[in-house]
């Protein structure tokens, strides 16, 4: 059961975000032509929508949680090592995907979700061997895919070299 | 009468082109693949291919997706009768009894009457579309921004205020959605909103990035972190066949739950929800074999609900070919496919891009077949694929991922906002927030903005617009209805209890 914390943070995640909105609406010029609504007009609902929400939810969380929920799949508790590897492999992804091409950091990302995914199922990592393979089946995933998009449906992919094939 | 046959025809032509049956095996074949994938559903399928149609034509492309969307109902029922996880929403209901003919070792008569109740309900309702499609189109063509306006309100009413459990998680998904949408250039006035100077902002958020971060990103972080140790038993398949007694009991449900889904995927209240558990419910009551549900299986409650599933689903495409308006994530996604194209579905649809519309009609035809042969002989194949580890699975859901969202816009900030949207589905998952509000807020909040202000412009100013036209008003007291009613009725409920 997620906890009565949690709810709070994510109630006041919400209020945040209306928050934010209503901030941004302020600049958003009202000039509404002879319609009587204009382009700041539904910035203003969404924002005030978002604080009621939010607000509602901050109630529902400190009188004895959201209502009406299911228990939420899985484990109780989440395994943050393997988030972190899944997150650092497609954060690297973002980061790398220009510069040593889309083959090669699909791989590296394969590998890292991999390594992740067998930390949070309680497997062995494999060492060595295991990253090597894991980086080989990324590989080995991408290139048809980059193959397929490059040579096949001409659109632009960011390669190692310039010859769409890497 | 004649005028759709021969249109039909036209479609089946141009269809029926081997380049063009091509894509609609491909379509179905990749289609039932991620219906029977855990992890990964049609929207997000089709989300992440969405990059082709910066190449492809839009006829083939729509088949290919319209495959894929079919294939994926399909394919869904063979997960959760084989697995004890039900994959997507709609197949949840299937899930009860088929899990337990399956455990009981019919798992097979379980498949077929899956695959075949979904041929069956999904040919008959798309008959339907074909000869209810034009015939809403040539009304829809008489309504106005009012009008448009309160049925797209409908719509955001009933996917966020009504479907779901709690009233006030829905709309707090909706209006994410509905500021997500708010991202960029104003349509009317030109005027940039919410970019904070990053110029990626300027053309708003891609549909593809917002449905392949909340959908294939987010269950891959949710299952590392919190799925890692679910263990799935798998039930055996048996010889996939149905006797004589099981086809007597399953034809009747079938029909039944035709007729029951297609009105749900009418309206402007998709999702397969309601329709399939009505139709558990109904096949329940009627049946004589009452003391088999919950217990060894009943195979009405696996036909009914799957026919059901296949009906409402493919009612869904006659509101949104003919008005424009989605009811589920994954016409929402096909709605952001025609945009790519610079087409806009609703009443002109059917004028302007005849032969495309009635070539996907078509293909929905061929499409049924196909998926009927691919599933039912070569189901043993697509079992194989639940063997799939999990690490590699997800992993590579990652990488298909990046493709798609980085194909759309070349961009490598897009990959960071993607990672972000991951984790926001995460929360959504975990607190119990339903994500179909956001995918539909997201792509039809502008629509219906832009309607809002034409609606308003055209009332001179004055909100009476609303309520001044005929069709307008029964919209409104529609909308009304459709907030007030369930309420009164539990409230009503719970005085009698108590």
């Amino acid at each position: 059961m997620a906890s009565r914390g949690a709810e709070t943070a994510v109630a006041a995640g919400v209020l945040a975000l209306g928050g934010l909105l209503a901030a941004g609406a302020v600049g958003i010029s009202g000039e509404a032509g002879y319609g009587g609504v204009g382009p700041n007009f539904l910035p203003w609902v969404v924002s005030a929508s978002l604080l009621a929400c939010g607000a509602f939810l901050l109630w529902e969380a400190s009188s004895g949680g959201y209502r009406a929920m299911d228990e939420p799949e899985g484990a109780p508790r989440g395994h943050w090592t393997g988030f972190a590897w899944v997150s650092a492999g497609l954060l690297a992804n973002a980061a790398l995907l220009t510069t040593i091409g889309f083959v090669l950091s699909c791989g590296l990302c394969f590998a890292l979700a991999v390594r992740g995914f067998k930390s949070s199922q309680g497997l062995p990592s494999g060492g060595v061997r295991g990253w090597i393979v894991a980086l080989l089946t990324g590989i080995a995933i991408a290139a048809p895919v980059f193959w397929m998009f490059t040579q096949l449906l001409a659109i632009n992919l960011p390669g190692l070299t310039s010859t769409g094939w890497l | 009468m004649i005028d759709i046959l021969g249109l039909l025809w036209q479609g089946f032509q141009t269809a029926g082109t081997p380049i063009n049956l091509l894509w609609a095996l491909l379509g179905c074949t990749l289609g039932t693949a991620v219906g029977v994938l855990p992890g990964i559903g049609p929207a997000t399928a089709v989300a992440m291919l969405l990059p082709i149609t910066l190449k492809v034509e839009p006829t083939a492309s729509m088949i290919f997706f319209a495959g894929i969307y079919y294939g994926a109902m399909y394919g869904g029922s063979t997960t959760s009768i084989l697995l004890n996880t039900p994959g997507e929403a709609g197949s949840m209901v299937t899930a009860l009894e088929g899990n337990k003919m399956a455990k009981n070792g019919r798992a097979g008569a379980a498949l077929a009457t899956a695959a075949i109740g979904s041929f069956v309900a999904g040919t008959i309702a798309t008959v339907l579309v074909t000869l209810f499609a034009p015939l809403v189109a040539a009304y829809a063509v008489r309504l106005g921004p009012p009008e448009y306006f309160l049925l797209m309100l409908l719509a955001f009413c009933t996917v966020s205020a009504v479907l779901g459990k709690s009233t006030v998680r829905g709309l707090t998904s909706l209006f994410v959605g509905l500021a997500m949408g708010l991202v960029g250039l104003d349509q009317i006035s030109g005027q940039a909103r919410y970019t904070g100077g990053v110029p990626e902002f300027l053309d708003g958020l891609e549909v593809v990035l917002i449905a392949v971060g909340l959908f294939a990103v987010a269950e891959a972080l949710y299952a590392v972190l919190y799925q890692g140790r679910t263990v799935e038993t798998q039930n055996r398949l048996s010889r996939v066949h149905m006797t004589g007694t099981e086809w007597r009991r399953s034809w009747p449900a079938w029909l039944r739950a035709t007729a029951i889904g297609f009105p749900f995927g009418c309206i402007p209240a998709g999702g397969s929800e309601i329709p399939t558990f009505l139709s558990y419910a109904t096949e329940k009551k009627l049946s004589r074999h009452k003391e088999e549900f919950g217990t060894v299986g009943a195979i009405e409650g696996v036909a009914g609900p799957e026919a059901a599933n296949n009906s409402a689903i493919t009612a869904t495409l006659i509101p949104l070919l003919t008005l424009g308006i989605p009811t589920s994530n994954t016409t929402a996604i096909l709605l952001g496919a025609f945009q790519n194209y610079g087409i806009q579905p609703g009443p002109q649809l059917f004028e302007k891009n005849g032969a495309l519309v009635w070539a996907l009609i078509a293909s929905l035809y061929i499409g049924n077949v196909m998926l009927l042969i691919l599933n039912l002989p070569l189901v043993g194949l697509w079992v194989k694929l639940l063997k799939l580890p999990k690490a590699p699975l997800y992993a590579g859901i990652l990488i298909f991922a990046t493709v798609g969202v980085y194909g759309m816009r070349q961009s490598a900030f897009d990959l960071v906002l993607l990672y972000v949207i991951g984790v926001l589905g995460v929360v959504m998952r975990r607190f119990d927030f339903p994500t179909a509000p956001v995918v539909v807020g997201m792509i039809l909040g502008p629509l219906a903005e832009a309607q809002l202000r034409n609606a308003m412009s055209i009332g001179e100013g004055k909100w009476t617009v609303f309520v001044e036209r005929p069709m307008s008003l029964v919209l409104v007291v529609v909308v009304v209805a459709v907030l007030v009613l369930p309420r009164a009725a539990k409230l009503l409920r719970r005085r009698a209890t108590a």
